[in-house]
């Protein structure tokens, strides 16, 4: 869409061009490369000679001159349309192009230093355009607007709140203790997306950072700036990103300047947050209170039931879900950019407001941003880009998820209030003391804050130099370099008078001031030779990151009435974290292009890093991949199968220890405020290895019908060695954990696209892709005991996590009578996700995206508590097993539905406004499950490890509805 | 090509250069367990001793709280429904009673962290041999003498937990630990611990070189520390039946007949930032999270006796969870900075009474009852009334201890020692299902399972 409007702003605005010139041997060429559709000029479309490097760009209209001998053939190709050869038998040449309905042409990059177009691919990437990702409906993070956009991709959310607290997960876990999410890189800047914790924890009684359901700092990004995500889903595509690339790698392009006419676009979403689903309260009669809350204080429930009657009497029953999660949140997005440049200076300048209420009152994500790219050609040799962001955010995300004792965690205070105990604040502003549990919801939702603030500068710095260029051989140069830092700013307070506080610590402040400093560089070389019938290339370079984390976490107790600063309280207490990473490799590939028929890669990565036991061993990485073009030999004679492509990747990754893993250290501790030291409880294992994974990936490209039906299949085989894992040793050795690396894990699947367009007429143009897509794990070997992983979920007795040879690594046991039963496993069956897009009469835009997931268990534990509380619905359909609260968590959802008006281009205001869209969409607008909690999406404990599936009252998912509005001058 | 070829030599260089060594590094975040095992300084020890004062506090709570409930002398009234499910042994939905789980908090968190104790008391120990010049012997030997009573008093908590499963003893060495020993193995190793210390703690001149907190007040010299290592020791033989060495030890310790019953070194806590409070303390009358004193521990009280009043206080409302309920919350603490008690006279004069019971001679009983009745009448109760027999001032003294030591981690072990941890000596509350109106089934459980990380 954006494109036709590009190119017919071309036509109409920019004079025409056209150059002569004759060479005494050669031919001066001249001609129009148009669209086959539209017959507009396609402006900027590469014209080259086969077999060289050498060619030229067609100008604002669509025009190009080049001299060329007769008989040569020319290659003719542009962004989205599909590639054409011609062979010069005139001096004027006219070529139509096709639209790329399969993206076979789309350019990806495959290296560090290099790109290849899709259909000379041996991978299955997974790419995601502008328009795929925010062109339906609004989206607040990157993450959460992918999920269903690809095959292989599993998200979950850790919290409903708005501004992250996603988990992205490629092709299985990949790793136990380690890292499982995929490495994300910005315009070749190794991006930090840690969770940072607030320390609510040490107020709530929640075991670890990950239960405080902080948000990812992907969050950070917005998601309109994005030109495309590609998505390395595995090893053998990965392979280059050696060892941080165990879980896969996200690449992500951010919008550049276009030569030509300055453009100036305005849009504004306007929006509401609503509950996704509410689970309900359970309803009571007089004769139910009494019956079921019997105690031996009240043996046959007349209190208990006295108290109802009044408040019945009083009208004082209350529904405390909908009083906090009945918030409906206004959603207000505000994005300005300007791109524009000539042939030596490109730029895109762009900003961004986000203002976003969440359903729970005083919760909110706000967001600003602003960007500034530009390209820069400082010769015909030497090519500058810079990408620049600076993002200020803050989030209140009050109190969810797990806790002990605390009183602050909205979910788990509720499954202990009875609707009919009055917990509002009386006309001085006193909350009253909750009967049934230590906190009052309102006092903590009006009161009690958990808020941070961030404040980051990402910085790019790619420098090309064409070191050397002939007919048929060109070297060049590349420098890649940039800077991720974050200045993050969390504070907690819970005032001293809330319930849990009184009488122990009077109150609770923790500030934390966390610096994270990402720096990055890589440097290559990159060697083409253009023979008759073969392209070679060659890249080496080196790789150097060095990552900086340095946390503080002040708290204090024992509060001044009143007061929220750190200093104002009689106890202080820090915590300071500091990790230090620094990571170097040297990289090899070649490749080797047989006319596009048959395309070798093999390439090799080795990589040191201070993670490991010995900082300054090497491993090496390596890579191979073949992919032919069926098609494209000359046999093929098929009018229906277009292209046909059969491709094989193998490569290796790998994922060192975490920061710590290999020191044994005391904690300090203190007592009567005299310090001691106390040994750690972690077990430094001093010699560790990174873990590495393995993985063979085939798989056939088909496209049939001119392009109007593609097909992607891919098998994957992934095992992972010397799987990283922190198993208990015996506690009486003083120490609880040790790491291990004694496991190998394996993870299969196969991904299924289908991409078509069924109609395609001068009305009604209908795109419609099908995603299809699972995976299988097995743990292949474990040499010690099997054992529930640390922080994975809450104990066989619960139901858990449980490492086990020969089972999948998602399978949850629990303990039942002292036997340990599988009790389910949280790897969906398989995922299905369906995306239309109809254009109906050039000006309405109708498109939606469903996704289906079929199987995949959760662990419900909020039912749990409910059940102990008996506030869970009467209504509720009954365990699957009576032991353990686990749930199908299948679903059926409507992630995203837009309609669009695009005003007709005749118009009044024409002249002013080249493009005026308006539009209504909404994201998660139904969701069919038999799953009783809020969302069957979820994990609570974060992004790490195998959380996902575990569900401890989580701040609920929201559906979203938005109005939108978007000029373009 | 001459040039391609030395510009490609050039990056080679150029990789080959920036090929740097990546320096190895220590931990930025905490000191190094290598730092102190040779040439330790007196503060490096020092900090190792106060860490191993700190750190003995750490899951006693949940040791009181969870021996207790299996004893039925309180609930635990908080988030966590297991501790009024498994402790209790509580029938599920299957009408099978729960058992006690190998790897829940309930056990984990005391075994941990009394281990954790005993690992810093072994590095002491090493430090200490490998130490600074300017440690004398006489400073060595009363590093030593701390850390083995630690030690002996760290497996006995242990040992008051597993019972007749056994326990580690040697532990020193984390990749070849020593094999689970017997009970009675365990004694004989706890006492082997404690005599050593004594004998270190005689070689130790007349001050430590380390300082402990006030918890220690008049146990923070070599002789005085011994005096509480005597009264472990006393504890420790009267546990395995021998009256005479706990007579023996009761002479050599602080034990005093008219002496201030509450005198005995103590846990404190405070609310400097990084210490801990003490989480026996419960706020008055919250509900969320709250000790609730068993109804037959009120029920079977003598009238007006003074430790009921003082350590619980009737609930402004009756609170029930889970199926229990209670009228009475603990009031044992009157702060979350409040000390506790790691022993006291009051325990010695029990135990003196309880040695006397064990001679069983008509002298003996005498002096057995004249020591209950120091506790009795401090307890406002008068003197005792009742048949004077082994068997009945067994009885007696049992009562006593029930209230003397209420919540504070004894009731299981004094009731298992003389086979009345089941139902014949324990009321058990009832508990009903809310769903189906039937009454629930319970365990009384007598030990704990060896812990899952340490059955590998």
């Amino acid at each position: 869409m954006m494109k036709k409007v590009y190119n017919y702003l071309m036509v109409i605005l920019l004079p025409l061009g056209m150059y002569h010139s004759t060479y005494a041997q050669q031919l001066s060429v001249s001609g129009k490369i148009i669209d086959s559709n539209t017959k507009e000029g396609i402006a900027g479309a590469n014209v080259v000679i086969k077999g060289t490097s050498r060619g030229t760009i067609t100008d604002i209209d669509g025009n190009f001159s080049i001299d060329v001998e007769r008989g040569k053939i020319l290659v003719i190709s542009f962004v989205s349309y599909l590639t054409e050869e011609i062979e010069v038998t005139s001096a004027t040449m006219n070529v139509e192009l096709n639209e790329d309905i399969t993206n076979l042409e789309e350019v990806v990059i495959s290296g560090l230093a290099s790109s290849v177009k899709r259909s000379n691919l041996a991978n299955a990437v997974g790419t995601v355009s502008a328009e795929e990702l925010v062109g339906t409906t609004g989206q607040s993070t990157i993450d959460g607007a992918l999920y269903g956009k690809l095959t292989g991709v599993n998200i979950t959310q850790s919290s409903g709140a708005p501004g992250g607290g996603v988990a992205m997960r490629l092709r299985g876990v990949s790793s136990i203790f380690g890292n499982n999410q995929p490495l994300f890189i910005i315009d070749g800047v190794y991006m930090n997306n840690s969770e940072i914790a607030s320390g609510s924890r040490f107020a709530s009684g929640a075991n670890n950072g990950a239960e405080e359901n902080a948000s990812n700092r992907l969050a950070d990004l917005d998601p309109n700036d994005i030109e495309t995500i590609e998505v390395l889903k595995g090893p053998s595509a990965a392979a280059i990103y050696g060892t941080r690339a165990n879980a896969g790698v996200v690449l992500i392009t951010t919008k550049r300047g276009q030569s030509g006419r300055t453009r100036v676009t305005f849009s504004q979403d306007i929006g509401v947050n609503t509950i996704l689903n509410k689970v309900g309260r359970r309803s009571f009669t007089a004769d139910q209170v009494q019956a079921e809350f019997t105690s031996a204080s009240d043996p046959d429930g007349t209190i208990t039931r006295g108290q109802f009657e009044d408040a019945l009497a009083a009208g004082e029953i209350f529904d405390y879900e909908d009083e906090i999660f009945g918030e409906e949140g206004l959603i207000l997005e505000s994005r300005i950019s300007i791109s524009g440049g000539d042939d030596k200076t490109k730029f895109y300048v762009g900003g961004s407001i986000r203002d976003e209420d969440g359903i729970v009152k005083n919760t909110g994500f706000n967001r600003r941003n602003i960007r500034m790219n530009l390209d820069h050609k400082l010769s015909e040799k030497i090519k500058i880009t810079t990408s620049s962001n600076y993002i200020n955010s803050d989030a209140a995300r009050s109190f969810t998820g797990n806790e002990n004792e605390g009183g602050l965690s909205y979910g788990y205070t509720l499954a202990f209030t009875r609707d009919w105990v009055n917990l509002f604040p009386d006309e001085f502003g006193n909350y009253p003391t909750n009967p049934n549990y230590p906190g009052n919801p309102l006092l903590t939702r009006d009161v009690a804050q958990n808020t941070e603030t961030t404040n980051r500068f990402i910085q790019g710095l790619g420098i090309e130099y064409n070191l050397f260029n002939t007919s048929n051989t060109s070297i060049r140069l590349k420098f890649n370099g940039g800077v991720d830092y974050l200045q993050n700013q969390t504070f907690v307070y819970v005032p001293e008078f809330q319930q849990a506080q009184v009488g122990t610590t009077n109150g609770f402040i923790a500030v934390g001031n966390n610096e994270i400093f990402n720096k990055n560089f890589q440097a290559f070389a990159t060697f083409d030779k253009f023979l008759d019938n073969v392209t070679l290339s060659t890249q080496a370079g080196i790789s150097y990151l060095d990552f900086d984390r340095d946390l503080v976490l002040t708290q204090t107790t024992q509060l001044i009435p009143g007061q929220t600063n750190a200093t104002q309280g009689g106890a202080q207490q820090v915590i300071q974290d500091i990790q230090l990473e620094e990571e170097f490799g040297m990289i090899l590939q070649q490749e080797a292009n047989f006319d596009d028929k048959v395309i070798l890669t093999a390439g090799i990565r080795l990589d040191k890093s201070s993670l490991n036991g010995d900082p300054n061993e090497f491993f090496a990485f390596p890579k191979a991949s073949a992919a032919v073009n069926i098609a494209n030999f000359d046999f093929w004679t098929s009018s229906v199968v277009n292209s046909l492509k059969y491709r094989i990747a193998y490569g290796e990754t790998g994922n060192s220890p975490t920061f710590g893993a290999l020191y044994t250290t005391f904690d300090a501790t203190n007592i009567n405020g005299s310090p001691g030291v106390i040994i750690g409880l972690d077990r430094g294992a001093p010699d560790l290895e990174p873990e590495t994974a393995q993985e063979i990936e085939t798989g056939i490209d088909a496209s049939f019908l001119d392009g109007q039906l593609s097909l992607t299949v891919t098998y994957y085989n992934k095992t992972i060695e010397n799987l990283l894992y922190e198993r208990q040793i015996p506690s009486s050795t003083g120490f609880t954990f040790q790491i291990f690396n004694d496991a190998d894990l394996r993870n299969q699947g196969l991904e299924v696209a289908l991409n078509a367009r069924p109609v395609s007429n001068s009305r009604i143009t209908w795109n419609t892709g099908a995603n299809f897509w699972f995976n299988r794990s097995e743990l292949t070997r474990l040499d010690g005991p099997s054992i529930a992983p640390r922080n994975s979920a809450f104990g066989t007795g619960l139901g858990s996590f449980f490492l086990e040879e020969g089972e999948p690594i998602t399978q949850l046991k629990g303990n039942q009578g002292g036997e340990l039963v599988t009790i389910g496993d949280v790897e969906p069956d398989f995922q299905f996700s369906w995306f239309n897009e109809i254009n109906l009469f050039n000006n309405i835009d109708v498109s939606f995206l469903l996704h289906w997931k079929e199987g995949g268990d959760n662990l419900n534990l909020t039912r749990l508590l409910t059940d102990i509380g008996n506030t869970t619905p009467r209504d509720i359909e009954p365990l699957r097993d009576p032991n353990f609260y686990v749930e199908d968590a299948s679903y059926l959802r409507l992630r995203e539905l837009a309609v669009y008006y695009t005003f007709p281009k005749i118009s009044a205001f024409n002249n002013l406004v080249n493009n005026l869209k308006i539009g209504a969409s909404a994201r998660n607008l139904f969701t069919i499950t038999d799953y009783s909690s809020y969302d069957p999406e979820v994990s609570t404990k974060g992004g790490q490890g195998l959380s996902t599936g575990v569900e401890v009252t989580p701040f609920p998912s929201a559906k979203q509805y938005y109005f939108h509005l978007a000029v373009e001058f | 090509m001459k040039n391609i070829k030395s510009i490609l030599l050039a990056l080679l260089v150029f990789i080959m250069a920036a090929a740097c060594t990546i320096d190895e590094r220590v931990d930025p975040n905490g000191a190094s367990l290598n730092s102190v095992l040779t040439d330790a300084t007196f503060t490096e020890l020092n900090n190792l001793v106060t860490g191993i004062e700190a750190r003995m506090r750490n899951g006693f709570d949940v040791y009181v709280t969870a021996t207790g409930t299996i004893s039925r002398e309180l609930y635990l009234f908080d988030a966590d429904p297991r501790n009024l499910t498994d402790l209790v042994g509580l029938e599920n939905d299957q009408g099978e009673n729960r058992e006690l789980d190998n790897n829940s908090f309930y056990l984990t968190s005391p075994y941990n962290n009394r281990y954790r104790v005993i690992k810093n008391c072994n590095i002491l120990l090493e430090a200490v041999d490998n130490a600074s010049v300017e440690v004398t012997e006489a400073n060595r030997n009363g590093y030593r003498g701390y850390a083995n009573t630690i030690i002996a008093y760290e497996l006995l908590l242990v040992l008051n937990l597993l019972d007749e499963n056994g326990i580690r003893v040697d532990t020193s060495d984390p990749d070849n630990l020593g094999d689970f020993v017997t009970k009675e193995a365990a004694f004989t190793e706890i006492v082997r611990l404690l005599d050593l210390a004594v004998t270190q703690l005689g070689q130790a001149g007349s001050e430590f070189s380390f300082a402990l907190t006030p918890g220690f007040t008049g146990f923070n010299t070599p002789a005085t520390f011994t005096e509480f290592n005597r009264a472990i020791k006393a504890r420790v033989e009267i546990y395995r039946g021998d009256a005479d060495a706990a007579l023996t030890a009761l002479g050599e310790s602080f034990f005093d007949l008219d002496g201030d019953l509450s005198i005995g070194p103590k846990h404190v806590f405070s609310t400097a930032g990084p210490d801990i409070l003490n989480n026996l303390f419960k706020i008055p009358q919250q509900s969320g999270d709250q000790i609730i004193a068993n109804n037959d521990f009120i029920n079977s009280a003598a009238p007006n006796d003074l430790r009921v009043q003082r350590k619980t206080v009737v609930r402004d409302d009756a609170v029930s969870l889970g199926g229990f309920s209670g009228t009475h919350e603990t009031r044992l603490y009157a702060s979350s900075t409040s000390p506790i008690d790691i022993t006291r006279n009051e325990e010695l004069v029990l135990i003196y009474a309880e040695a006397n019971i064990m001679l069983n001679t008509a002298a003996s009983l005498t002096e057995a009852v004249e020591a209950l009745n120091i506790i009795r009448t401090a307890a406002g109760i008068g003197a005792y009334g009742g048949t004077v027999d082994q068997a009945a001032l067994t009885t007696e003294m049992l009562d006593q201890r029930r209230y003397s030591l209420w919540a504070e981690g004894h009731r299981m072990i004094d009731l298992r020692r003389y086979d009345r941890l089941n139902t014949d000596f324990v009321v058990l509350d009832t508990n009903i299902d809310p769903d189906s109106g039937e009454e629930l089934s319970q365990v009384i459980f007598t030990q704990f399972p060896i812990p899952l990380a340490d059955t590998n």
